[in-house]
Protein backbone atom coordinates (compact mmCIF):
# COMPACT_ATOMS: atom_id res chain seq x y z
CA UNK A 1 0.00 0.00 0.00
CA UNK A 2 1.45 3.28 -0.44
CA UNK A 3 0.38 7.18 -1.15
CA UNK A 4 0.46 7.74 -4.35
CA UNK A 5 -1.71 10.88 -5.08
CA UNK A 6 -2.43 14.17 -3.53
CA UNK A 7 -5.79 14.55 -5.17
CA UNK A 8 -6.85 18.14 -3.83
CA UNK A 9 -6.28 20.06 -0.95
CA UNK A 10 -6.84 17.98 2.49
CA UNK A 11 -7.62 14.93 0.43
CA UNK A 12 -5.07 12.24 -0.48
CA UNK A 13 -5.82 8.97 -2.43
CA UNK A 14 -4.69 5.96 -0.89
CA UNK A 15 -3.45 2.69 -2.95
CA UNK A 16 -5.09 -0.12 -1.74
CA UNK A 17 -5.09 -3.38 -4.25
CA UNK A 18 -6.56 -6.15 -1.41
CA UNK A 19 -8.00 -8.87 -3.06
CA UNK A 20 -11.41 -9.62 -1.44
CA UNK A 21 -11.58 -13.39 -2.32
CA UNK A 22 -7.98 -13.71 -0.76
CA UNK A 23 -9.17 -12.11 2.27
CA UNK A 24 -12.29 -14.53 2.37
CA UNK A 25 -10.12 -17.33 1.99
CA UNK A 26 -8.00 -15.88 4.72
CA UNK A 27 -11.19 -16.26 6.85
CA UNK A 28 -11.83 -19.54 6.28
CA UNK A 29 -8.59 -20.44 7.14
CA UNK A 30 -8.99 -19.26 10.17
CA UNK A 31 -11.73 -21.66 10.89
CA UNK A 32 -9.89 -24.73 9.36
CA UNK A 33 -7.34 -23.60 11.95
CA UNK A 34 -9.69 -23.46 14.69
CA UNK A 35 -11.35 -27.13 13.71
CA UNK A 36 -7.58 -28.57 13.68
CA UNK A 37 -6.58 -27.68 16.70
CA UNK A 38 -10.05 -28.46 18.62
CA UNK A 39 -9.85 -31.77 16.77
CA UNK A 40 -13.40 -30.77 14.84
CA UNK A 41 -14.11 -32.44 11.57
CA UNK A 42 -16.53 -30.06 10.04
CA UNK A 43 -19.11 -30.52 6.83
CA UNK A 44 -21.11 -27.39 5.48
CA UNK A 45 -24.80 -29.33 4.42
CA UNK A 46 -26.07 -26.78 1.59
CA UNK A 47 -29.17 -27.02 -0.37
CA UNK A 48 -32.04 -25.20 -1.19
CA UNK A 49 -35.16 -24.55 1.01
CA UNK A 50 -36.88 -28.08 2.06
CA UNK A 51 -34.18 -29.93 0.50
CA UNK A 52 -34.26 -32.12 3.52
CA UNK A 53 -31.20 -30.25 5.19
CA UNK A 54 -32.12 -30.31 8.53
CA UNK A 55 -33.74 -33.96 8.45
CA UNK A 56 -30.63 -34.97 6.95
CA UNK A 57 -28.90 -33.47 9.74
CA UNK A 58 -31.03 -35.23 12.55
CA UNK A 59 -30.83 -38.34 11.10
CA UNK A 60 -26.96 -38.21 11.29
CA UNK A 61 -26.96 -36.44 14.97
CA UNK A 62 -29.06 -39.67 15.69
CA UNK A 63 -26.80 -41.98 14.50
CA UNK A 64 -23.42 -40.38 15.64
CA UNK A 65 -24.15 -39.50 18.97
CA UNK A 66 -23.62 -42.55 20.88
CA UNK A 67 -19.93 -42.11 19.50
CA UNK A 68 -19.11 -38.81 18.74
CA UNK A 69 -19.98 -35.37 20.38
CA UNK A 70 -21.27 -34.08 18.12
CA UNK A 71 -22.08 -30.23 17.60
CA UNK A 72 -24.40 -28.44 14.90
CA UNK A 73 -24.37 -24.65 13.80
CA UNK A 74 -27.62 -24.09 12.05
CA UNK A 75 -28.03 -21.03 9.98
CA UNK A 76 -31.18 -19.51 8.76
CA UNK A 77 -32.44 -15.86 8.12
CA UNK A 78 -35.05 -16.23 11.06
CA UNK A 79 -36.65 -18.20 13.68
CA UNK A 80 -34.83 -21.12 15.92
CA UNK A 81 -37.07 -23.77 13.98
CA UNK A 82 -34.01 -25.52 13.15
CA UNK A 83 -32.23 -25.88 15.90
CA UNK A 84 -35.42 -27.02 17.67
CA UNK A 85 -35.58 -29.84 15.48
CA UNK A 86 -32.22 -31.54 15.83
CA UNK A 87 -31.90 -30.50 19.96
CA UNK A 88 -33.24 -34.00 21.71
CA UNK A 89 -31.27 -36.34 18.84
CA UNK A 90 -28.39 -36.29 21.40
CA UNK A 91 -26.42 -33.50 20.04
CA UNK A 92 -23.99 -32.11 23.10
CA UNK A 93 -24.51 -28.24 21.72
CA UNK A 94 -26.73 -26.96 18.86
CA UNK A 95 -26.38 -23.35 18.12
CA UNK A 96 -28.52 -21.13 15.69
CA UNK A 97 -27.27 -18.59 13.84
CA UNK A 98 -29.99 -16.29 12.34
CA UNK A 99 -28.48 -14.37 9.65
CA UNK A 100 -31.07 -11.43 9.84
CA UNK A 101 -31.77 -11.45 5.61
CA UNK A 102 -28.28 -12.67 4.68
CA UNK A 103 -28.57 -15.49 1.84
CA UNK A 104 -25.53 -17.92 3.59
CA UNK A 105 -23.24 -18.41 5.87
CA UNK A 106 -19.62 -17.22 5.92
CA UNK A 107 -16.39 -17.79 7.37
CA UNK A 108 -16.47 -14.89 10.21
CA UNK A 109 -20.33 -15.78 11.39
CA UNK A 110 -19.20 -19.42 11.63
CA UNK A 111 -15.77 -18.57 13.88
CA UNK A 112 -18.08 -15.99 15.96
CA UNK A 113 -20.33 -18.78 16.70
CA UNK A 114 -17.93 -20.91 17.00
CA UNK A 115 -16.62 -18.85 20.28
CA UNK A 116 -20.26 -19.58 22.08
CA UNK A 117 -19.47 -23.59 21.15
CA UNK A 118 -17.84 -26.03 24.31
CA UNK A 119 -13.77 -25.92 23.52
CA UNK A 120 -13.86 -29.61 24.30
CA UNK A 121 -15.90 -33.13 23.72
CA UNK A 122 -17.10 -31.88 20.20
CA UNK A 123 -15.13 -33.67 17.36
CA UNK A 124 -17.57 -33.71 14.63
CA UNK A 125 -19.70 -30.05 13.58
CA UNK A 126 -22.25 -29.93 11.07
CA UNK A 127 -23.02 -26.38 9.66
CA UNK A 128 -26.31 -26.32 8.04
CA UNK A 129 -26.05 -23.15 5.72
CA UNK A 130 -28.78 -20.82 4.51
CA UNK A 131 -31.24 -22.19 2.17
CA UNK A 132 -29.77 -21.52 -0.94
CA UNK A 133 -28.18 -22.98 -3.88
CA UNK A 134 -26.64 -20.09 -4.96
CA UNK A 135 -25.07 -17.56 -2.76
CA UNK A 136 -22.95 -20.47 -0.12
CA UNK A 137 -21.43 -21.78 -3.10
CA UNK A 138 -18.91 -18.42 -3.15
CA UNK A 139 -18.19 -18.75 0.96
CA UNK A 140 -15.60 -21.29 1.96
CA UNK A 141 -16.27 -21.94 5.35
CA UNK A 142 -13.19 -23.67 6.01
CA UNK A 143 -15.21 -27.07 6.89
CA UNK A 144 -13.59 -30.55 5.52
CA UNK A 145 -16.29 -30.97 3.14
CA UNK A 146 -18.94 -29.50 1.81
CA UNK A 147 -22.40 -32.08 1.00
CA UNK A 148 -24.40 -30.44 -1.65
CA UNK A 149 -28.16 -31.37 -1.26
CA UNK A 150 -30.89 -31.46 -3.48
CA UNK A 151 -34.67 -33.20 -3.89
CA UNK A 152 -36.46 -34.93 -6.29
CA UNK A 153 -39.08 -31.99 -6.41
CA UNK A 154 -36.40 -29.22 -7.61
CA UNK A 155 -36.70 -30.56 -11.23
CA UNK A 156 -34.47 -32.84 -13.22
CA UNK A 157 -32.72 -29.13 -14.12
CA UNK A 158 -31.11 -28.40 -10.81
CA UNK A 159 -27.90 -29.45 -11.29
CA UNK A 160 -27.30 -27.85 -14.82
CA UNK A 161 -28.55 -24.64 -13.08
CA UNK A 162 -26.42 -24.27 -10.08
CA UNK A 163 -23.15 -25.42 -11.27
CA UNK A 164 -20.91 -23.30 -8.64
CA UNK A 165 -22.60 -25.49 -5.60
CA UNK A 166 -21.77 -28.35 -7.39
CA UNK A 167 -18.42 -27.93 -8.52
CA UNK A 168 -17.44 -27.19 -4.92
CA UNK A 169 -19.18 -30.20 -3.20
CA UNK A 170 -17.56 -33.63 -2.00
CA UNK A 171 -20.58 -35.18 -2.13
CA UNK A 172 -24.23 -35.00 -3.54
CA UNK A 173 -27.56 -36.21 -1.39
CA UNK A 174 -30.08 -36.71 -3.67
CA UNK A 175 -32.97 -36.60 -1.09
CA UNK A 176 -36.85 -37.23 -1.29
CA UNK A 177 -36.01 -39.86 -4.25
CA UNK A 178 -39.35 -41.69 -3.09
CA UNK A 179 -41.70 -38.84 -4.68
CA UNK A 180 -39.88 -38.53 -7.93
CA UNK A 181 -42.74 -40.14 -9.90
CA UNK A 182 -45.46 -38.13 -8.36
CA UNK A 183 -43.82 -34.95 -9.38
CA UNK A 184 -42.23 -36.49 -13.00
CA UNK A 185 -39.14 -36.12 -12.03
CA UNK A 186 -36.51 -38.29 -13.93
CA UNK A 187 -33.82 -38.40 -11.43
CA UNK A 188 -30.97 -39.90 -13.97
CA UNK A 189 -31.13 -36.64 -15.26
CA UNK A 190 -29.45 -34.97 -12.32
CA UNK A 191 -27.32 -37.81 -11.72
CA UNK A 192 -25.93 -37.45 -15.58
CA UNK A 193 -25.85 -33.93 -15.46
CA UNK A 194 -23.07 -34.01 -12.13
CA UNK A 195 -21.00 -37.16 -13.88
CA UNK A 196 -20.50 -34.55 -16.98
CA UNK A 197 -19.87 -31.96 -14.94
CA UNK A 198 -17.53 -33.88 -11.89
CA UNK A 199 -16.58 -37.77 -12.89
CA UNK A 200 -16.56 -39.82 -10.57
CA UNK A 201 -18.43 -37.61 -7.65
CA UNK A 202 -20.20 -39.90 -5.16
CA UNK A 203 -24.44 -39.09 -4.71
CA UNK A 204 -26.19 -40.72 -2.08
CA UNK A 205 -30.28 -41.03 -2.52
CA UNK A 206 -31.99 -40.78 0.52
CA UNK A 207 -35.08 -40.54 2.23
CA UNK A 208 -34.53 -38.49 4.98
CA UNK A 209 -38.00 -39.38 6.44
CA UNK A 210 -37.40 -42.57 6.57
CA UNK A 211 -34.12 -42.26 7.36
CA UNK A 212 -33.21 -44.52 4.13
CA UNK A 213 -29.61 -43.91 2.85
CA UNK A 214 -28.85 -41.79 5.80
CA UNK A 215 -25.60 -44.45 7.09
CA UNK A 216 -24.93 -44.03 3.24
CA UNK A 217 -24.70 -40.27 4.18
CA UNK A 218 -22.10 -41.24 7.63
CA UNK A 219 -20.18 -43.75 5.70
CA UNK A 220 -19.38 -41.26 2.58
CA UNK A 221 -18.21 -38.60 4.91
CA UNK A 222 -15.84 -40.98 6.35
CA UNK A 223 -17.77 -41.16 9.84
CA UNK A 224 -18.79 -44.39 10.13
CA UNK B 1 -27.46 -10.68 -0.01
CA UNK B 2 -23.77 -11.48 -0.02
CA UNK B 3 -23.69 -7.96 -0.45
CA UNK B 4 -23.11 -7.11 3.21
CA UNK B 5 -19.90 -10.08 3.59
CA UNK B 6 -18.45 -8.13 0.88
CA UNK B 7 -18.97 -5.08 1.43
CA UNK B 8 -17.54 -5.80 5.82
CA UNK B 9 -14.65 -7.28 4.36
CA UNK B 10 -14.16 -3.99 1.70
CA UNK B 11 -14.55 -1.87 4.26
CA UNK B 12 -12.31 -3.77 7.01
CA UNK B 13 -9.21 -3.09 4.52
CA UNK B 14 -10.91 0.59 3.72
CA UNK B 15 -10.58 1.61 7.31
CA UNK B 16 -7.22 0.16 8.00
CA UNK B 17 -5.43 1.72 5.01
CA UNK B 18 -6.72 5.10 6.22
CA UNK B 19 -6.13 4.29 9.88
CA UNK B 20 -2.43 3.85 8.68
CA UNK B 21 -2.31 7.12 6.76
CA UNK B 22 -3.75 9.37 9.43
CA UNK B 23 -7.54 7.99 10.37
CA UNK B 24 -9.04 10.76 8.48
CA UNK B 25 -12.64 10.60 7.20
CA UNK B 26 -13.33 8.28 3.92
CA UNK B 27 -14.42 10.37 1.27
CA UNK B 28 -14.40 7.44 -1.96
CA UNK B 29 -13.97 4.29 -2.24
CA UNK B 30 -12.69 2.59 -5.65
CA UNK B 31 -13.67 -1.23 -6.31
CA UNK B 32 -12.88 -2.85 -9.47
CA UNK B 33 -16.21 -5.66 -9.57
CA UNK B 34 -16.21 -8.56 -12.29
CA UNK B 35 -19.74 -9.33 -13.05
CA UNK B 36 -19.87 -13.29 -12.69
CA UNK B 37 -19.75 -12.28 -9.22
CA UNK B 38 -23.04 -11.66 -8.80
CA UNK B 39 -23.34 -8.88 -6.64
CA UNK B 40 -26.01 -6.10 -7.03
CA UNK B 41 -23.94 -2.60 -7.30
CA UNK B 42 -26.75 -1.10 -5.36
CA UNK B 43 -27.24 -2.51 -2.29
CA UNK B 44 -23.08 -2.87 -1.92
CA UNK B 45 -23.25 1.10 -2.48
CA UNK B 46 -25.38 1.13 0.19
CA UNK B 47 -24.04 -1.11 3.14
CA UNK B 48 -20.33 0.66 2.28
CA UNK B 49 -22.78 3.26 2.97
CA UNK B 50 -23.84 2.26 6.48
CA UNK B 51 -20.79 0.92 7.53
CA UNK B 52 -19.15 4.20 6.76
CA UNK B 53 -22.09 6.41 8.70
CA UNK B 54 -21.03 3.64 11.64
CA UNK B 55 -17.15 4.89 11.44
CA UNK B 56 -17.12 8.11 11.33
CA UNK B 57 -17.24 8.62 7.44
CA UNK B 58 -20.75 9.50 6.56
CA UNK B 59 -21.65 9.94 3.09
CA UNK B 60 -18.79 7.78 1.65
CA UNK B 61 -18.87 7.17 -2.31
CA UNK B 62 -18.31 4.23 -3.74
CA UNK B 63 -17.36 3.41 -7.32
CA UNK B 64 -17.48 0.76 -9.02
CA UNK B 65 -15.74 -0.39 -12.14
CA UNK B 66 -16.93 -3.25 -13.90
CA UNK B 67 -15.15 -5.90 -15.57
CA UNK B 68 -16.85 -7.96 -17.64
CA UNK B 69 -17.07 -11.86 -17.82
CA UNK B 70 -14.45 -13.34 -20.19
CA UNK B 71 -14.19 -17.14 -20.89
CA UNK B 72 -11.76 -19.59 -22.74
CA UNK B 73 -13.56 -22.21 -24.71
CA UNK B 74 -12.08 -25.77 -24.35
CA UNK B 75 -13.95 -27.05 -27.36
CA UNK B 76 -12.94 -24.45 -29.72
CA UNK B 77 -10.19 -22.52 -28.33
CA UNK B 78 -11.91 -19.01 -28.52
CA UNK B 79 -11.14 -16.55 -26.16
CA UNK B 80 -14.05 -13.77 -25.63
CA UNK B 81 -16.63 -12.49 -23.55
CA UNK B 82 -19.03 -15.51 -21.84
CA UNK B 83 -21.96 -16.44 -23.62
CA UNK B 84 -25.31 -16.52 -21.09
CA UNK B 85 -27.64 -19.14 -22.48
CA UNK B 86 -29.83 -19.05 -19.21
CA UNK B 87 -30.23 -14.79 -19.95
CA UNK B 88 -29.43 -11.90 -18.07
CA UNK B 89 -26.75 -12.20 -14.74
CA UNK B 90 -28.92 -12.11 -12.01
CA UNK B 91 -29.49 -12.52 -8.34
CA UNK B 92 -31.32 -15.69 -8.14
CA UNK B 93 -30.06 -17.65 -11.13
CA UNK B 94 -26.38 -19.15 -11.16
CA UNK B 95 -24.77 -18.25 -14.47
CA UNK B 96 -24.38 -20.39 -16.96
CA UNK B 97 -21.34 -19.61 -19.12
CA UNK B 98 -20.97 -20.42 -22.73
CA UNK B 99 -18.27 -19.58 -25.75
CA UNK B 100 -19.94 -17.16 -27.74
CA UNK B 101 -18.56 -18.95 -30.92
CA UNK B 102 -19.12 -22.44 -30.95
CA UNK B 103 -21.97 -22.47 -27.89
CA UNK B 104 -20.30 -24.93 -25.90
CA UNK B 105 -20.43 -24.57 -22.40
CA UNK B 106 -17.18 -26.63 -21.67
CA UNK B 107 -15.22 -22.94 -20.79
CA UNK B 108 -12.95 -21.73 -18.39
CA UNK B 109 -13.50 -18.33 -16.67
CA UNK B 110 -10.39 -16.45 -17.48
CA UNK B 111 -12.01 -12.92 -16.49
CA UNK B 112 -15.44 -11.52 -14.39
CA UNK B 113 -14.64 -12.86 -11.14
CA UNK B 114 -12.43 -9.90 -9.86
CA UNK B 115 -12.92 -8.01 -6.11
CA UNK B 116 -10.37 -5.71 -5.51
CA UNK B 117 -10.47 -2.84 -3.65
CA UNK B 118 -8.19 -0.36 -6.11
CA UNK B 119 -7.83 2.62 -3.74
CA UNK B 120 -9.18 4.87 -1.54
CA UNK B 121 -9.56 9.08 -1.32
CA UNK B 122 -9.47 10.62 2.61
CA UNK B 123 -8.96 13.57 4.39
CA UNK B 124 -5.55 14.51 5.32
CA UNK B 125 -5.66 13.32 8.86
CA UNK B 126 -2.95 14.92 11.50
CA UNK B 127 -0.34 12.42 11.54
CA UNK B 128 -0.55 12.45 7.46
CA UNK B 129 3.13 14.24 6.55
CA UNK B 130 2.55 13.38 2.55
CA UNK B 131 3.58 11.20 0.26
CA UNK B 132 5.41 7.93 1.59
Amino acid sequence: MRLFEATEQGTVEIEIGEDIEARLEELAERNRELFRERGIRAFDITGSVGAGKTSLIAGMVERLSGRHGVGVIAGDVATTRDAERVTGKGARKVLQINTGGMCHLDASLVYRTMERMPESGIDVLFIENVGNLICPSYFSLGVEARVAMVSASEGAHVIEKHPAMFESAALVVLNKTDIAEAVAVDLSRPVADLEAMRPGLRVVRTNCLTGEGIDEVVEALGLA
Amino acid sequence: MHEFSIASQVWESVARAAREHGGGRVLSVSLELGELNLVEDEQLRFWIGELGKRDGSPGVKLKIAKVRGKVSCSECGAEGEAGLPGGELDHFAAPVLSCKGCGSRNVVVTGGRELRVVSAEIEKGEANGGKG
